[in-house]
């Protein structure tokens, strides 16, 4: 099921090399700049991820985390640098290739900020089986792959549903569908958990975790730091364009002016009586419990 | 403007929509060509857009509101081809899902508005904004008089088809059977409506999009400003010598439509006019009986017909003894007009470009 | 004019679209005639009729097929109300005004004359002006029944089988499916301009305003399409739609196959 080894398919080998064991790197971007209208998103990115890693890409809106999840799932290239996906340098030819392709947006998937992007077919049902088919499989194991996915959604009362009838919760669960449906090997999630009620973040998180636990690589980025911890095991921050730090969510959220900087808390300020003084914040306003 | 069920015979349908297929299909293997996967949303979505633009009620100066087509920003934005799918699949989901226009008639209202409505758009805007930077006034008056002219030309269209229709297609009692006004009632009719609102409304709205985005977004007017762009794919290309293909064909099917006019009997385009009405002992067809309009002329239908005054009246040159004759000749004549406007407008553009290469 | 007099005539035009959408997924979900038929079918057939009556040249075939469509209506479970309102009365009220000087100036044998003779009708004009709109109504009232009785989508993948082009039912799905997403956005910025304009706007202004409206609905559907292309290419979107046609003709498919095409054969043959 995973392992570049079994995504290696010998026609496309780029390097010449065969027979390639098995490759700890999933992804290795080295020095990636990308510009959107003249104006840089990305500047001198270097990352590694390997196999089976669980990530939260932390940044502030501007930092370059959807940019960078785009250059992941091969839709956007990058103007300098380079990626590579399994020992490959993604390119827009190696794309039009067939073989790879088929192979490669079957195993890598991105879930969007945005479901109404992602949401582009008359029914909910027609959706869940756009990417199937696109894969050319075949027809009954299309029925078949987007009945169950929609049962494990629990959505399959809205499968003759047309998107623009659905509420937030629901686009966001027929997203999810609509990659989960082809078994990825890596999920790439854009703020999968914003502008959701409590109980359906919650419902997200939960399924996260569960890839987690199946050795999936996992990408989320997200600006609510509440739930990093729950959904990764390393933390990537961006700023600017650029990684500023990557460790552990331990060593990571306890950096507070790491935090501060790149405008993930904000100093709150609050006043005991005639005692003012502020700290950095990482809760809802909701509950607010300190010492001083 | 859109023509409902019932308004066309099934023959002007039939030949309308022949027309349109094949507008349709050279510019959408025009656009494959040009945007590879890329057409199906960006044609989508901006055909919704087009679509969301028609149901504007637009203010207008002197105080009413009135109804744009979208068809000149569309062809602004993505250059004729482009406009020509959008705006179809507009009028078509209009038409299919809320019984705006026909669909008997959709192939015919495609052709005005879509396919004729385009290339007078798109064509006059080139013309007028040539050479012009992105950002200067005259691009936003090039919109507007696009715009006015674009409609204005997608109704004249469309009163030629439904003026035709009570000539040709009559039972054996004279009764039209489809709509049953001719030339001298249908086109000024049309015509009236459209120089003022409708014209007004698509002015309106395509300078006010292109004043809007001079300021916002000025990659969107990037890919009809004639000069190249970047490494970007435009979404529309500037003009080339290809385009003029498209134009012959533009006129050869707008000759297509003339022999229909040759099949009518008589003085076909002068039947109805008010001095027939005059003339005593008028034919048959026109107030049997007592001619009880005692040689008067309804003063209205005077008024409407002075409005309409070709430069051949009665289309027929007057050395010229047979009306089907006159038709062709008038037809030639009017086709080597525009082929001559065309030629001149070309050959000003490609100079233009020579002596001018900015980014 | 009232003040935000253009703005509210407009979203009452938005809000209209949408009820119409909602209206015709509940009545496509009724167990009626139509409902019962393969879509194939239904836009064969009801599309021949529509030819029918184009072709027909007698008033009295029209309103023969007039009665065949509400006689569908009728065991299609879709009220005779609703079609009157909605369809109806307005194509009466557009047509009918449209048709009405037809009756005086065509020319033809008088049968009345009024204000001393500079006005008459005459039955060719009574003629033509009836079966314009005879016609208008009937053709409109087939094309509203399939639309009322079938999904969108439905009546997609049935272009589909009849060899449409696969970009052109492709574009038709997107198109429909983001107006309403564009609407719904054009309504929201419109609510919230009406809600902040106090007073009434002069002409000028509120031409500006309308055109930023349309500006920023213009940048959006540029943005949302180049997003909308990514995510298809992320699911494997190579150029090619595949999509998955699940029509199967029963017999009963067939039979009303058989009776749209004879009724309409019928109409045509009578009506020639």
């Amino acid at each position: 099921m995973l392992g570049c080894s079994h995504f290696f398919v010998p026609a496309v080998s780029q390097s010449g090399q065969e027979g390639r064991s098995l490759l700890a790197l999933l992804f290795e971007l080295q020095d990636v700049g990308f510009e959107y209208e003249r104006l840089p998103a990305l500047r001198g990115l270097s990352l590694e991820v390997a196999e089976g890693e669980s990530i939260a890409l932390l940044g502030a809106n501007g930092s370059g985390k959807s940019t960078l999840l785009r250059i992941l799932d091969a839709l956007y290239f990058p103007s300098h640098g380079s990626i590579s996906f399994c020992g490959q340098h993604l390119s827009p030819e190696l794309l039009t290739q067939n073989g790879f392709a088929l192979s490669f947006r079957r195993r890598v998937a991105l879930v969007f900020q945005n479901p109404d992007v992602q949401l582009f077919n008359p029914t909910v049902f027609d959706e869940v089986a756009f990417g199937p088919l696109q894969l050319e499989w075949p027809r009954e194991q299309v029925l078949s792959r987007v009945s169950a996915t929609l049962e494990l959604m629990q959505i399959a009362h809205l499968r003759d549903r047309p998107p623009y009838r659905l509420s937030g919760g629901e686009k966001k669960r027929v997203a999810l569908a609509s990659v989960i449906v082809l078994d990825p090997d890596v999920l790439l999630l854009d703020e999968p958990t914003s502008t959701l009620d409590p109980r359906s973040q919650s419902q997200i998180v939960d399924l996260i975790q569960e890839w987690k636990g199946s050795s999936k690589t996992v990408i989320t980025a997200t600006h609510q730091l509440e739930i990093v911890e729950d959904i990764a095991e390393r933390i990537v921050v961006l700023e600017e364009g650029k990684v500023s730090a990557s460790g552990r969510p331990a060593e990571v959220l306890s950096n507070h002016e790491l935090l501060l900087r790149a405008n993930l808390v904000h100093a709150h300020r609050h006043s005991h009586g005639t005692f003012e003084h502020s700290h950095p914040h990482l809760h809802s306003h909701s509950k607010h419990e300190h010492e001083h | 403007m859109h023509i409902p069920d019932g308004y066309l015979s099934p023959s002007t349908c039939a030949t309308l929509y022949v027309a349109a297929i094949a507008g349709w299909y050279a510019a959408l293997k025009r656009l494959k060509r040009l945007l590879l996967s890329r057409v199906v949303p960006l044609i989508s979505v901006f055909a919704a857009f087009a679509f969301v633009i028609m149901m504007f009620n637009l203010p207008l100066p002197g105080g009413t509101t009135g109804h744009a087509v979208g068809v000149t920003i569309a062809a602004i934005v993505l250059g004729p081809s482009g406009a020509i799918l959008a705006i179809s699949i507009a009028l078509a989901i209009q038409a299919l899902f809320f019984g705006d226009g026909g669909i008997t008639t959709l192939g015919a209202n495609c052709f005005n508005m879509a396919i004729v409505g385009s290339l007078v758009a798109y064509a006059t805007y080139r013309l007028i904004a040539a050479g012009a930077s992105i950002a200067s006034k005259r691009r936003v008056t090039a919109a507007a008089v696009a715009g006015y002219l674009a409609v204005n030309a997608a109704a004249l269209v469309a009163g030629a088809e439904l003026g035709i229709q009570p000539l040709l297609f009559r039972d054996a009692a004279g009764t039209p059977l489809y709509s049953p006004y001719p030339f001298g009632v249908a086109l000024p009719v049309m015509m009236i409506g459209h120089l003022t609102f409708a014209g007004l409304a698509e002015a309106v709205i395509s300078a006010g999009l292109v004043a809007y985005l001079q300021v916002a977004d000025r990659n969107l007017l990037q890919g009809s400003s004639g000069v190249p762009v970047g490494t970007e794919v435009p979404l529309a290309t500037p003009v080339q010598a290809n385009s003029q293909r498209r134009l012959w064909m533009a006129v050869a099917l707008l000759m297509l439509l003339t022999p229909f006019g040759i099949l009518a009997a008589g003085t076909a385009w002068s039947e109805w006019s008010p001095s027939e009405f005059a003339r005593p002992g008028s034919p048959a067809q026109i107030g049997t009986g007592a001619n009880v309009l005692r040689g008067t002329i309804p003063s209205g239908m005077q008024r409407l017909a002075n409005l309409w005054t070709a430069p051949f009246p009665g289309y027929a040159p007057s050395f010229v003894k047979s009306a089907g004759f006159g038709y062709l000749l008038s037809a030639m004549f009017g086709v080597g007009f525009l082929l001559a406007l065309s030629l001149l407008a070309q050959g000003y553009l490609e100079r233009r470009r020579a002596t001018r290469y900015s980014r | 004019m009232k003040r935000g007099g253009f703005v509210e005539s407009t979203l009452i035009g938005f809000t209209r679209a949408l009820s119409r959408a909602l209206m015709s997924e509940e009545i496509a979900r009724r167990r009626g005639l139509l409902q019962s038929l393969d879509p194939r079918v239904r836009v064969v057939g009801l599309f021949a009729l529509v030819l029918a009556v184009t072709l027909s040249r007698r008033l009295t075939v029209v309103l023969a097929l007039f009665v065949v469509a509400v006689t569908i209506a009728v065991f299609s479970r879709v009220g005779i109300g609703t079609l009157a309102k909605r369809v109806w009365l307005v194509v009466l009220a557009f047509t009918g005004v449209i048709a009405l000087p037809a009756i005086f100036i065509t020319p033809g044998t008088s049968i009345a004359t009024f204000a001393g003779g500079s006005l008459r009708i005459t039955a060719q004009g009574l003629a033509t002006a009836t079966l314009l709109i005879a016609r208008v109504e009937t053709a409109v009232t087939f094309t509203t029944l399939l639309m009322l009785c079938t999904p969108w989508s439905h009546v997609l993948k049935a272009l589909r089988s009849f060899h449409v082009p696969q970009e052109a039912i492709a574009m038709l799905a997107m198109t429909h499916r983001y107006v309403f997403l564009l609407v719904e956005n054009a309504s929201q910025m419109f609510e919230s301009r009406q809600s902040r304009t106090v007073g009434r706007l002069p002409g000028p202004e509120r031409r500006r305003m309308t055109a930023r409206t349309a500006g920023v609905l213009l940048s959006k559907s540029i943005d949302l399409s180049s997003d909308v292309y990514m995510a298809m290419q992320s699911r494997g979107f190579r150029g090619d739609i595949r999509i998955l046609s699940d029509f199967d003709m029963r017999v009963w498919d067939y039979v009303g196959l058989f009776a749209f095409l004879c009724a309409g054969s019928i109409a045509v043959w009578t009506g020639r």
